[in-house]
């Protein structure tokens, strides 16, 4: 039920939230149209939007200056300004992904490569197992890799992503997960940092089934395979996360808000807190904390850093 | 609030009956799912064991809103002695399906549904769509309490709902 004036305050359980790319290159991020998706099955959000789970302690926070122009004796408010915008939001995963540590960390979030044997300790894993080349037929959820496949176990983790060459710039497929400002010599850089990951659910006839699709969807031919053992993220280092944000709230009387951030970036680093559990236990939950960047909305030109909604079906 | 009652317990009903349609009981003669409210039927000394037994307790209304808001405490009273076959011996594990079921049809999402009017029914017309949807809590657990050769549990649900214009 929404009213004009008469309409009740949503009363909801916790909120949820999903995660688009943003092109960093073409700096062209994914816009949410709540007019037309507003009302999508929580369970099953619209290209390309991924769900990140729900949240808890969601708390969004206007740092928008409003100054006041005086004129007159005594000066006395005439009109009003915006002198500077800003909006912060803050929250924590419920969840432990892939996605949910990248975007936590807000720098980059290494993948930790199966590694060689004996090879020299490193903070962020030492140097990888050879890479697999994919074969043709590969889709975002299968894998063609032949008899390679034998060496790699149901439930392990994977990544997918193109050698490193010397690129320069934004790297990752799908999501770009590191800037590379100058040429490196690790040609599994992108596979490191590529936030293309998969967990495989079934192996057979040279084929791995992933749980979920790939994020950058089918892979190229030049794209290839690692294990991953684990992920790691570190305090400093220099990249900024970016990603499009959608928060929804379910009412209890069909209605829905939804927060949208086209742009949203880290404003600290990864941390956590604990939180009694059963038992004795803690559970420690992720923190995270964003700017909003600006976007222009081409209704009316204005720029803008949030879109909230409220919609009922 | 009793329109929100009986939605609730109508929909905990189908729900119980869905997860196992082997929980029975006969009640005035009708075979129907395990799972009755106390306020509706019969005063009776006994309590019939492997079923699910609706309380209503504590209610309160909050009329500082566009609509009045009640909040309803409902209490979820169950018993087994296990089975004759098994000497009883099986009674934590009965106990335990129908803490499970229960959990089940409770959090089970979506955990809100829209209210319904029966009062209709007893006079041979039909149930009434309403406005606005009713909503619960998950459910609680209180400790398992032993009762000579039974064990038993109460469980307890908060159900809330706005007031609609004319609502009992």
């Amino acid at each position: 039920m929404i009213g004009i004036t008469e309409t009740m305050p949503p009363a909801v359980r916790r909120v949820r939230a999903y995660f688009a790319p943003v092109n960093r290159g073409a700096e062209q991020p994914t816009i949410f149209d709540p007019a037309q998706q507003g009302m999508f099955a929580l369970d099953a959000p619209p290209a390309p939007w991924i769900d990140l789970g729900w949240i808890s302690g969601f708390a969004r926070k206007s740092g928008t200056k409003f100054e006041p122009v005086r004129a007159g004796a005594p000066a006395i408010p005439q009109m009003q300004s915006r002198s500077a915008v800003d909006a912060t939001v803050s929250l924590q995963f419920a969840s432990w992904g892939k996605l949910q540590m990248a975007l936590a960390a807000g720098t980059q979030q290494m993948n930790l490569l199966n590694t060689q044997t004996g090879v020299a300790a490193a903070g962020s894993g030492g140097t990888a197992i050879a890479a697999g080349a994919l074969q043709s037929g590969s889709t975002a959820n299968v894998l063609q890799l032949g008899v390679a496949a034998t060496s790699f176990s149901v439930g392990e983790t994977i990544v997918v992503d193109v050698d490193y060459t010397g690129q320069l710039g934004f790297v990752g497929s799908g999501v770009s997960g590191a800037y590379v400002k100058s040429a490196l010599t690790d040609i599994d850089y992108i596979r490191r940092v590529s936030l293309n990951v998969g967990r495989v659910s079934a192996i057979a006839n040279g084929a791995l089934t992933l749980e979920q699709p790939l994020l950058a969807g089918t892979p190229t031919s030049a794209m290839k395979l690692s294990g991953v053992a684990g992920f790691c993220d570190r305090e400093g280092s220099t990249f900024f996360q970016e990603w499009s944000a959608l928060f929804v709230a379910d009412g209890q009387q069909g209605e829905r808000v939804l927060w949208h951030y086209p742009r949203l970036q880290t404003m600290a680093s990864a941390a956590e807190s604990s939180a009694a559990s059963s038992g004795g236990l803690e559970v420690i939950r992720q923190g995270a904390a964003f700017r909003a960047l600006s976007v222009t909305d081409p209704v009316d030109g204005e720029s803008v850093v949030c879109f909230r909604s409220f919609v009922a079906c | 609030m009793q329109n929100a009652k009986d939605t609730f317990y109508e929909l905990l009903q189908s729900r119980i009956a869905a997860a196992n349609p082997e929980r029975t009981i006969v009640l005035r003669g009708v075979t129907r799912p395990g799972i009755l409210v106390e306020e509706n039927e019969l005063v009776s000394a006994v309590t019939m064991p492997d079923c699910f037994r609706l309380r209503w307790i504590d209610a309160i209304v909050d009329p500082a809103n566009a609509m009045p808001v009640a909040t309803l405490t409902c209490e979820v009273l169950y018993e087994t002695a296990g089975t004759a076959g098994n000497a009883g011996m099986d009674r934590g594990r009965l106990l335990t399906e129908m803490d499970a079921e229960l959990a089940a049809a409770v959090n089970a999402c979506p955990q809100k549904t829209l209210k319904q009017n029966y009062a209709g029914l007893a006079a041979g017309g039909n149930m009434v769509a309403m406005n606005t949807n009713i909503w619960w809590s998950n459910v609680v657990l209180d400790p398992l309490v032993v009762k000579a050769d039974r064990i038993a549990r109460t469980a307890k649900v908060t159900v809330i709902c706005c007031e609609e214009a004319g609502e009992l």
